[in-house]
């Protein structure tokens, strides 16, 4: 064991670059086993697999020797989710009511009931983060946040608007200044963060994407390219804008690593997708041949695909399906993801962070259970 | 370990493991002692004393062990990179692991998923229909004519609002529909209209609206047939079920939503279970429409046979060669328990047994079926 007797005296602004030596097999191992228990418990498992994820995450993203700890538990985000069905279920029946109301005097005129599902959805996105950040400890001192989850909606409803209308060429605008409000909010201990980037730096780079998007959309299979290079713009520019007192951040991030990622993904839906087929034609021939018909005469009979056999062979193998594709989504895109990501971080300026006093409280897991009921969750 | 050389922060200090005291984010550098407690030393002077049976292990990377202690900050961490020195501490802290989520934390999970799984079970199966069986005659009429009203502006856009008004056909088609209404005593507010759509059926919406699809009337053969599809429809209509429905359906989505979570990260499982669940219960629903119809036919001195003999000249036969006895027999019991919805052989059947001579008069003349048939001008 050959320890630091003599801690390095570097430059100030010598930069660090963070490392992630966590094991790719272990992730696997993970959410395979995450993914079976979700099965057996219909799904209640997801709160603490989601936990195990963060924690292995977290626990190997190493910043200048030293790796943040997530201290969110599963249970915190069971209760929260329980919690946020107790209000929601109310506002949905509220929600249903109005909508019926408007579709008397006019037919679908309640999707614009959408937009308050949208807005509340920011809302809910907004205090995830925040309970998120404040389950995020480093050097024994916790992330926090302030600021108000509503007002963040209403300014995320405003721009999204404007993005709309723009068709999505005020993006780089938006996403600034909802990154300005929310880091704006963010501290490290008494270390308060800001964001510096400005949506025509992320404009410059990324304006060539707008048209080439328009391209990509009939030719479908160079979309992972256009989202590849945009999601990789997106971060690098983003990561360049964040700010911690005077510790800054800086990515190498290539688009040809996202990209990348987004074809295995692709590849193996396919395949997925082959197996399911296969599956399905498999058990409508074993069900078919138990009704006592012929082949033909039981896909012609409308009661078939009525046939419940049939029905509950289809769910089981739709769910199979669904939990495999969740196990390559997490390990492509959340785990690579993650790893590819930190590796391309570099950070200057940490010494800012060497003396930080611990400040800030734990914020609940309402937010994260509004996600999720949301369906707006994230990592 | 890599990165230990890589570190830029002054950290104080000059022991072999490190200390963060949960208070500030300085590194400390420290000298482990094991007293009676864990002693955590400075430079030779003690700042922290953890005692064994508080120390728990935290998250680390690999080659480090990371504890934090019950008692103090709860933040403070000590991390242990001397695989030696870690081992030691471990075997003096009993409950070190003690918050892990481990063999029985799974097992625990699993049991409370499955009584949530049988308590929603249970309520599915038993306590929806319950309730919704209840629940149905308290909801005032007019709030289900509301309801009724929005799905209606829904299926006229979604049918181009193609309703048929030829004049001759609709004084045919309001005579037969008075006919049936009165006969099953329904309230006047009871609407019905026929739809310009080639698919054969015919549809209830809460509150008493009823259309009758062209495609299903050009397949029918004369009045009693149509009669026989209207009263059925009617059926539905007495017996509030689109009502019922609609609270069976959206307490089924709502729980099973709860169970699935984001398992799917969509709603095609919970669509999928819920149409699994509609069809069992569906079968007893339109048994009993199918009754209506028997006993408006009855009442107007009609034969409920025809309509049997129109559902199976639609669906086609649907339980297989009579000629095969072997697979007849089979088939016919297979297939009428799996599927959703009655087989037409079996509501012929019914209907026919309830055939009795005709003794009322044709519900319409030979002229006005001819333009009821020509309603939407075809």
């Amino acid at each position: 064991m050959n320890q630091l007797s003599v801690p390095a005296i570097p430059g100030p602004d010598r930069p660090v670059s963070v490392q992630f030596p966590g094991k790719r097999g272990e992730f696997l191992h993970l959410v395979a086993r995450g993914a079976l228990l979700e099965l057996v418990t219909v799904g209640f498992y997801r709160f603490w697999l989601v936990t195990d994820m963060r924690r292995h995450l977290w626990s190997r993203t190493v910043v200048d020797g030293d790796a943040p700890e997530y201290t969110g538990r599963g249970r915190e985000l069971l209760i929260g989710f329980l919690v946020a069905m107790a209000i929601l279920v109310p506002i949905y029946l509220v929600y249903f009511l109005v909508g019926l109301e408007a579709e008397r005097i006019q037919a679908f005129a309640s999707i614009p009931l959408v937009a308050f599902l949208y807005v509340f959805g920011q809302f809910a996105i907004y205090r995830a983060r925040r309970y998120r950040l404040s389950r995020t400890v480093w050097r024994g001192v916790r992330f926090w946040m302030s600021g108000s989850g509503w007002a963040y909606a209403f300014y995320a409803a405003l721009w999204g608007t404007l993005v709309v209308l723009t068709l999505g060429l005020a993006l780089p605008w938006r996403d600034a200044a909802l990154e300005r409000y929310k880091m704006k909010h963010s501290f490290y201990g008494d270390l308060q963060g800001r964001f510096e980037g400005s949506g025509w730096e992320f404009f410059k780079q990324g304006c060539w994407l707008w048209p080439a998007a328009l391209i990509a959309i009939p030719l479908f299979p160079l979309l992972p390219f256009v989202y590849g290079l945009f999601k990789t713009i997106q971060w690098r520019w983003w990561m360049s804008g964040i700010r911690f007192g005077e510790v800054r951040f800086e990515s190498t991030l290539e688009s040809r690593v996202l990209i990348k990622l987004y074809w295995k993904v692709i590849g193996w839906s396919l395949l997925l997708s082959a197996l399911f087929a296969a599956y399905l034609t498999l058990a409508a021939v074993l069900v078919g041949s138990t009704s006592g018909l012929s082949i033909a005469e039981a896909y012609t009979s409308p009661a078939f695909l009525q046939s419940i056999p049939f029905a509950v062979a289809t769910v089981l193998g739709y769910i199979a399906m669904m939990l495999a594709f969740n196990v390559i989504f997490r390990l492509y895109l959340t785990r690579d993801f993650w790893a590819q990501a930190a590796m391309s971080i570099s950070i200057t300026g940490l010494a800012a962070a060497a003396g930080v006093a611990a400040k800030g409280d734990l914020a609940g897991a309402l937010g994260e259970g509004f996600a999720d009921g949301l369906d707006v969750g994230g990592m | 370990m890599q990165a230990e050389g890589e570190s830029t922060s002054n950290g104080t200090g000059s022991g072999n493991s490190v200390f963060f005291d949960g208070m500030s984010s300085r590194k400390r550098f420290v000298d482990l002692s094991f007293a009676t407690a864990l002693e955590i030393r400075e430079a030779g002077e003690l700042i922290a004393s953890w005692p064994y049976d508080d120390i728990r292990r935290a998250d680390g990377t690999e080659g480090m062990l990371r504890a934090a202690c019950e008692v103090g900050p709860s933040l403070a961490r000590l991390e242990i990179r001397d695989r030696d020195l870690a081992l030691e501490l471990v075997k003096r802290c009993l409950h070190f692991d003690e918050h892990a989520v481990g063999r029985r934390g799974v097992a625990q999970i699993v049991g409370w998923s499955f009584a949530a799984l049988a308590s929603i079970a249970f309520l599915v199966m038993y306590g929806l229909p319950y309730a919704a069986e209840r629940l149905t005659p308290l909801i005032p009429q007019s709030v289900e004519q509301r309801i009724g009203q929005a799905a209606d502006k829904q299926v006229r856009i979604f049918f181009d609002d193609k309703i048929c008004t030829d004049p001759k056909g609709q004084a045919a088609f309001v005579k037969l529909v008075t006919a049936l209404r009165g006969a099953m005593g329904l309230e006047t507010s009871v609407e019905a209209a026929v739809l310009g759509s080639d698919i054969p059926n015919a549809i209830a919406l809460p509150g008493g609206k009823i259309y009758l699809f062209d495609g299903l009337l050009q397949k029918a053969e004369n009045v009693d047939e149509v009669a026989g599809v209207l009263s059925h429809e009617l059926g539905h209509v007495r017996n509030r079920d689109s009502m019922r429905n609609m609270i069976y359906t959206g307490g089924t989505s709502f729980l099973l939503g709860l169970l699935f979570g984001d398992v799917t990260g969509s709603g095609a499982v919970i669509f999928a279970t819920r149409s699994l669940l509609d069809a069992s219960s569906s079968r007893d629903v339109e048994r009993s429409a199918d009754g209506a119809t028997v006993e408006a036919m009855h009442k107007l001195g009609r034969s409920p046979k025809p309509l049997g003999e129109l559902l199976l000249r639609v669906t086609g036969k649907e339980g297989g060669e009579k000629d095969k006895a072997k697979g007849k027999d089979k088939g016919i019991s297979a297939s009428s328990l799996l599927s959703s919805h009655p087989l037409s052989e079996e509501r012929l059947a019914r209907m026919s047994q309830e055939d009795r001579p005709v003794t009322g008069a044709p519900l319409l003349t030979a002229e006005e079926w001819a333009s009821l048939k020509a309603i939407c001008g075809k």
